[in-house]
């Protein structure tokens, strides 16, 4: 026996409380009348009485009841013989249906080494469970050999990513509900690519026996695309030609050579072949692809040569559309923004925008929902009509660049964003007579690929006061210049300085372009649309959960797996299968995106024995318990769950005691 | 009998002292029609030698033509013999470690002796009330609505005072002048030599004196839980007893000074009755027919 946390018991100097209300506290005494003091005489108590201890079983109780208090608090526990409690024991029985037992025959081998363990389970209570990226209890607890069997040969491959991390996570919540000993028993290939990162991860409570059935024994070979590269979008007819890159891994391989295919819609467009080294990878290009207008299924396939044929091929999708229009409202007379903006769009983004640059008196007759995105640049006066348009637009979905500019010094707020401005800095005035960038947030697709403006001049900013807005740039006095607020489901980006090189000299910098590049991609949203996702990953569908505005999903197999409920308000969807979903999002645009099973399933090493013993003999023992089955293993059963109940018993006692005497006291 | 109606608890439940009264002399005569020592109706007595002076019309002529003696025929004839309940009024009455203290418990054995004279023995009946002084005196009478007049002195009488019996005992001779019963009814915390030394002269008068000595159970036999501070009632005085003295010492004081007043009393030629309040009113009603019985 011993305590979970001992030094609690350093409460139990706490019963001299008890002791002291007993024993040393005097007794007062109420003046009690009589008829006459004829016959009386004074008599008093000696000392020795007074502290004489008054109500024994009182006391007692009370004592009792602050032990038991202190006990529960330092949770003792007893090794109990895990062998005496076998008949207790829950045998949970863990399938792995990650993609990689696709292979050969895995599955089917796990299926069968669970039936052979069910039978021979005794009357032991059992639960089976699937596990790819995470554990999904198929039967509850039961003893019934019928049903538990039908739940194994339910079993359905996954596409998955197992981690034995998460699966130790979800076995150690399991054990802290579940108080007898845990049998698991975990089918799997082994893989090495499932261990956590961490031994330490992968820790196993006391009361869980591990017992591991490995369906292969050695490492096999396999082939894989490991990694597809091709742009989601292609824009208008006489687009330049788009490069498809594959990287063809080989894992415990000979080097061979491999014929690399691409189809399209079903159709093979190129095939080539390429030499892949041994236990390396090679690098197929594709110059020139060549899709429809709409969505376009593509997959880079390489000739099956080995028992895992489900990874010998990647999906990806690309749509090609017309070039989206970005609208750019500008003062009457300001030539310069347009300019710029123009100048790097058309020079980056491969033909993908189309600028329309108007002034502010011109842009009350358009329709913002015709563009991709629209740039309000350094404007005077916004009109009330065309404000509350932006922001429906902006609610609906639009997506908006406001570049702040000097104007704006002259108001309280930056219009639609709504950020109240501080004040103006005007740094042609400080020693030095610029400011430059101090901090940028690298991951921002805006920024990422300008390296955080170097050598950006800004002479003039806004101070804003950001708000809930994230802050993606700021100068070097901590000012943010980029700022991005979502607004409904659409998002607003900030520019607290100018685009017409006036108050910085950014347009002139070579981070201009792919700023303005990467802006716009992701304002115009096409940086979310096509491409491929590793299955596991999560879709946004939706900014705000209050939009009533219904989403739809349908996933490979033709079915919407979202409830009414869940498309009304799901924020985001998680990917569980390898193939082409569609998906029509919050905002109206429509999508597809080919799902591939995580790369790291394609490499079929297994994990060492010894990695596999340690983790057996949960991290402390060098002795795998696997070997010596019959030693006794020891379970620490925590009590405090029955002193609480004894304590319980104690206090109900205790109150009917005290009553007792109070009620004779009130007597007297 | 009906004891449940002469139960102290059950009485307490009367408002009407009246009520009560009748309840309890109902209830005990009622319960005494069986006994061999009730009636002293006119009847019948003995036969006794003429000596010269007895009055002529008594002798019985009958037995003169028989015999040519002469004997006087004796009645066991109604005599009227006034009570005069003296009631202890003192603050010391007042307690009471049961719904029915001890002025209660008087009050109800007042009554009920005055309803058992005033209808059973149509005696003249009278009352005083008395602390260390006299309260209330209701001089012994027949007339009509004296049973009234005595209830509402009951009524009023109030614990006020401690009780001292030499002062207001002066007066006793002065108010009790016909020869008679009197009956004092108290609890009697005194010495039993200065009670009985104040109470003799009434006796000397030619009075029947009976002292019904009214007592809680927990005048006897206190009942302490632990040390505690004793407050007398009368005096106001405070001391500290512990129950090992109530239960050794404080009993053999009791019982000695009960034993002491009954002693000196019946050696004065008085009767003396000790009435637990949680006893039944028959006790005293008893002895006062038997008093009354012996005055025929």
């Amino acid at each position: 026996m011993g305590f979970f946390a001992p030094w609690f018991l350093a409460g139990l100097v706490g019963l001299a409380l008890p002791v002291y209300l007993h024993l040393l506290k005097r007794q007062t005494a109420r003046p009690k009348p009589v008829s006459s003091l004829m016959l009386f005489e004074s008599r008093t108590q000696s000392s020795t009485r007074h502290r004489r201890l008054r109500y024994f079983l009182l006391l007692s109780l009370r004592l009792l009841v602050l032990m038991l208090l202190i006990l529960a608090f330092a949770s003792p526990f007893v090794n109990r013989n895990t062998a005496s409690l076998s008949s207790a024991r829950l045998v949970l029985l863990v399938v792995d249906n990650s993609f990689s037992m696709r292979a050969g025959t895995r599955l089917a081998d796990a299926k069968d080494a669970a039936m052979r363990v069910l039978s021979g389970k005794g009357a032991a209570r059992a639960q089976v469970a699937t596990f790819g990226s995470q554990l999904r209890l198929m039967t509850q607890a039961i003893e019934d050999q019928s049903a538990l069997r039908a739940a194994v040969q339910a079993i359905q491959p996954g596409d998955g990513h197992g981690n034995f991390g998460e699966l130790a996570r979800a076995v150690r919540a399991m054990a802290e509900s579940v108080h007898t000993p845990i049998e698991l028993h975990l089918f799997s290939d082994m893989q090495r690519g499932d261990l956590a990162v961490t031994f330490s991860d992968m820790a196993l409570p006391a009361n869980v026996m591990l017992e591991t059935h490995a369906v292969i024994s050695k490492a096999q070979p396999n082939w894989t695309v490991e990694s597809v590269d091709a742009p989601g979008q292609v824009w208008g007819k006489t687009a330049k030609p788009v490069h498809v890159q594959a990287v063809i891994a080989g894992y415990g391989t000979p080097a061979a050579q491999r014929t690399v295919s691409l189809v399209v819609n079903g159709k093979t467009t190129a095939t080539k072949t390429v030499a892949v080294p041994a236990n390396g990878r090679a690098t197929v290009d594709f110059p020139a692809l060549d899709v429809p207008y709409g969505f376009s299924r593509c997959e880079v396939k390489i000739d099956a040569a080995d028992t895992f044929r489900a990874d010998d091929l990647r999906r990806f999708a690309v749509e090609r559309s017309d070039p989206q229009k970005v609208l750019l409202i500008h003062n009457y007379g300001d030539n310069r923004s347009p300019l710029y903006v123009g100048a790097a769009l058309s020079a980056a983004a491969q033909s993908a925008f189309a600028l329309e640059s108007i002034d502010v008196h011109e842009a009350a007759d358009r329709q913002p929902s015709n563009y991709a995105f629209i740039v309000l640049s350094d404007l005077n006066t916004l009109p009330p009509l065309l404000e509350n348009s932006l922001t429906g637009y902006v609610r609906a979905g639009g997506s908006l660049l406001i570049a702040a500019g000097t104007s704006a010094g002259a108001r309280s707020q930056i219009p639609i964003f709504g950020a109240h401005i501080a004040e103006t800095r005007d740094y042609s005035r400080v020693p030095g007579r610029y400011m430059a960038v101090g901090s940028s947030d690298a991951s921002y697709p805006a920024v990422a690929k300008t390296g955080g403006w170097p050598g950006v001049k800004f002479y003039y900013a806004l101070a804003v006061d950001p708000g809930d807005a994230l802050v993606i740039v700021r100068l070097g006095d901590q000012t943010p210049i980029l700022l991005e607020k979502r607004i409904g489901e659409g998002r607003v980006v900030l520019f607290t300085s100018g685009l017409d090189n006036l108050t910085n000299d950014f347009p002139l910098q070579p981070a201009f372009v792919p700023f303005i590049e990467q802006t716009a991609r992701y304002l115009g949203g096409s940086e979310r649309q096509g491409g491929a996702r590793l299955v596991d990953a999560y879709l946004d569908l939706r900014n705000t959960k209050e939009h009533a505005q219904g989403v739809e999903v349908t996933d490979p197999e033709g079915k919407r797996p979202l409830t009414l409920g869940e498309a009304a308000s799901a924020q985001s969807f998680q990917l569980t299968e390898a193939g082409y979903y569609q998906i029509r999002l919050a905002n109206g645009r429509q999508d597809e995106i080919g799902v591939n099973p995580d790369p790291k399933e394609s490499n079929l090493d297994i994990i060492p024995d010894d990695v596999l013993a340690l983790w057996r003999g949960n991290g402390g023992q060098s002795a795998p318990s696997a070997q010596i089955p019959s030693a006794p293993r020891k379970t620490a059963q925590t009590l405090w769950w029955y002193i609480m109940l004894l304590m319980l018993a104690f206090a109900l006692a205790e109150s009917a005691v005290a009553s007792r005497y109070l009620g004779t006291q009130r007597e007297e | 009998m009906l004891p449940r109606f002469l139960d102290p608890a059950v009485l307490a439940g009367i408002s009407s002292l009246e009520l009560v009264a009748k309840t309890v002399v109902d209830g005990f005569v009622a319960g005494l029609h069986r006994s061999p020592d009730f009636g002293f109706s006119q009847e019948f007595a003995e036969y006794r030698a003429y000596t010269p002076g007895d009055d002529l019309r008594h002798i019985d002529w009958n037995v003169y033509a028989r015999s040519e003696r002469m004997y006087l025929k004796r009645y066991r004839g109604e005599t009227n013999s006034p009570l005069t309940v003296l009631l202890d009024a003192s603050n010391s009455m007042q307690f009471g470690s049961h719904p029915v203290n001890k002025m209660d418990y008087a009050r109800y054995l007042a009554a009920s002796l005055f309803y058992l004279a005033i209808h059973g023995q149509r005696d003249a009946a009278g009352l005083i009330t008395f602390d260390d002084e006299i309260r209330n005196y209701i001089r012994p009478s027949t007339r009509q609505g004296q049973l009234h007049r005595l209830l509402a002195g009951l009524e009023q009488a109030e614990a006020h005072a401690r009780t001292d019996f030499s002062k207001p005992m002066r007066y006793f001779q002065e108010l009790v002048t016909r020869r008679g019963m009197v009956l004092i009814v108290s609890d009697f915390w005194e010495s039993p030599e200065s009670i009985v030394r104040t109470i003799e002269p009434l006796r000397f008068h030619g009075n029947e004196v009976v002292l019904f000595h009214v007592l809680d159970p927990e005048d006897v036999r206190p009942k302490l839980s632990g040390p505690s501070i004793l407050v007398d009632m009368e005096t106001q005085d405070r001391l500290e007893v512990t129950p090992d003295y109530t239960q050794t010492e404080y009993r053999e004081k009791i019982e000695a000074h009960l034993a002491d007043l009954r002693d000196r009393t019946q050696a004065a030629g008085m009767d003396y009755c000790l009435l637990m309040t949680d006893r039944p009113l028959d006790d005293a009603l008893r002895e006062y027919l038997t008093l009354r019985g012996g005055r025929n």
